[in-house]
């Protein structure tokens, strides 16, 4: 009898590659494996190459931890930006979405995570540090001093806990700190919007030009 | 004939914690009084117009509907009953506040009744919200929930023959869970020297009322001291660590000063006339319920 379910050790070995994937489970991780196997040569030999290139080119930028093909990354290299103001966010993916709006121009910093001490995430397996010793690098410069530091993690307990614990460590350096705002959602209903939102939103608001 | 199980149960519960599932769901484990502690998935909670999200974060009092589903409960309303937004705006209070949740996540088991655990959970939350001086609630947090969940501590007798203990030279183990005497300890090779003034404020809060308890005013040295203790203990009786308790910690040092002790004025024995103890409310009816 033959031992690998699929018939050939080769398939069923790609399946349980996929199946460790995030969010796969063993049916798409099958689908997935059959549709590589369907595919041209072509198009799997892109698909090994990309995930190698991924694992031996992707960096992590020095100064603002964004993944990144080069170090300093093309942000932090880019002199036309604001030098003086740092965006601090918890995931790469944040600093994406944030740069999608056109309307930011300063430095990142990406913290890869939020403290949350029910997951056993602390203050140490963050990428604070880094981000303190950036800041009193920049301090004896003053070309380049840091005069803002916007703390843009998710408005959430973990991301509230980071942004209060972040604040903290900053102050004696001397940087303003700032949050982003909170309120409500394009397209909400007041009526379902939660008693902390809609407070912030009434604490926040703002006259109608 | 067997009773018919309910497709829907209405609830409040304290939300315990909460991890992503898929690209747009989240798992909310909930403390219920009736159920105890349990998971349930809140459909579309990540989607940023979620009539669910806001309501279901940790920390929330909150009333909720579950729908019955095929192995997870499935929140279908919720509605926020107390957010306690202050405790998120306070560094120490809302490092205080994660680490009562973790220890009620830790000292409660899955679809059983957790009334005690959680009336103690909501009350702590409401004396924190208070602003009462958090040594105080933590501590006597942690020495009631033990109690309440079967691991009372001994400070009165040696833990392990309940023999008297002499009152100089105090002992103690975290895994006996109290002093021991002379003979037995022999036998705890972890066990070690515990402060006098110590074990007579832990005999206080664990066996006197809270507003009693609210009347000592402690120094640095036995909230240290105390707090060191029952986090040894805690570890023990829960056989992990608390990543909050390395929070609380981590917290602390980041403040001016540094000090254990309570900074809160609100230890002044006049603030603590009236005591906050949460009474369970008998269920809202349905309307104004946030819909999923």
């Amino acid at each position: 009898m033959n031992e690998s379910p699929h018939g050939s050790s080769a398939i069923t070995r790609l399946v349980e590659s996929f199946h460790r994937l995030p969010g796969i489970g063993p049916k798409s991780a099958q689908r997935l494996a059959y549709h590589v196997l369907r595919a041209p040569e072509e198009e799997a030999r892109a698909l090994a190459e990309a995930l190698l290139d991924v694992k031996q080119r992707a960096v992590l930028c020095g100064a603002c931890q964004q993944i990144s093909d080069t170090d300093p990354c093309a942000v932090c290299d880019d002199s036309r930006r604001d030098h003086t103001v740092i965006c601090v966010v918890e995931e790469p993916l944040d600093l994406v979405a944030i740069e999608r709006t056109n309307g930011y121009h300063g430095l990142y910093h990406v913290l890869h995570g939020a403290i949350s001490p029910a997951d056993g995430v602390g203050p140490e397996d963050l990428k604070i540090s880094e981000l303190l010793a950036r800041l009193r690098r920049n301090e004896g410069d003053d070309s380049d001093d840091v005069t803002e530091v916007i703390v843009a993690t998710n408005p959430n307990l973990e991301g509230e806990a980071t942004a209060m614990y972040l604040a903290r460590l900053l102050e004696p350096l001397g940087v303003q700190v700032t949050r982003l705002a909170r309120g409500l959602p394009a397209g909400a209903d007041l009526e379902y919007v939660d008693n902390v939102t809609l407070e912030r939103a009434l604490a926040f608001r703002q006259s109608v030009e | 004939m067997p009773a018919r199980v309910p497709r829907v149960t209405k609830t409040e519960a304290v939300v315990l914690k909460r991890r992503r599932f898929g690209d747009s769901d989240r798992i909310v484990t909930l403390l219920t009084p009736a159920r105890g502690k349990l998971d349930a998935i809140a459909k579309g909670a990540l989607r940023p117009r979620s009539k669910l999200a806001g309501h279901l974060e940790p920390m929330t009092h909150v009333e909720v509907v579950l729908a019955h589903g095929r192995t997870l409960g499935i929140v279908t309303q919720a509605q926020t009953i107390e957010p306690f937004a202050a405790l998120r705006d306070d560094l120490e209070r809302l490092s205080a506040g994660l680490y009562l949740l973790e220890l009620a996540d830790r000292f409660t088991v899955e679809e059983a009744e957790a009334d005690a655990a959680y009336v103690l959970l909501l009350t702590a939350l409401l004396r924190l919200l208070r602003g009462d001086g958090q040594q105080l609630v933590v501590r006597s947090f942690e020495l009631a929930l033990l109690e309440a969940t079967g691991f009372r501590p001994e400070w009165q007798r040696c833990a392990a023959c309940r023999a008297e203990v002499a009152a100089d030279g105090l002992v103690w183990s975290p895994l006996a869970g109290g002093l021991l005497c002379e003979r037995c300890r022999e036998s705890h090779p972890e066990s070690e020297r515990i402060d006098v003034s110590v074990v007579k404020v832990l005999r206080l809060i664990q066996d006197a009322p809270y507003e009693e308890a609210a009347r000592v005013r402690l120094n640095q040295r036995v909230a240290a001291g105390m707090e060191g203790v029952m986090h040894d203990l805690v570890r023990a009786m829960a056989e992990r660590d608390l990543g909050s308790a390395r929070f609380l910690a981590a917290v602390r040092h980041t403040r001016p000063g540094n000090d254990v002790g309570d900074d809160s004025s609100s230890e002044d024995p006049a603030s603590l006339n009236g005591d906050v103890t949460y009474t369970p409310q008998e269920p809202q009816g349905a309307s104004g319920q946030t819909g999923s």
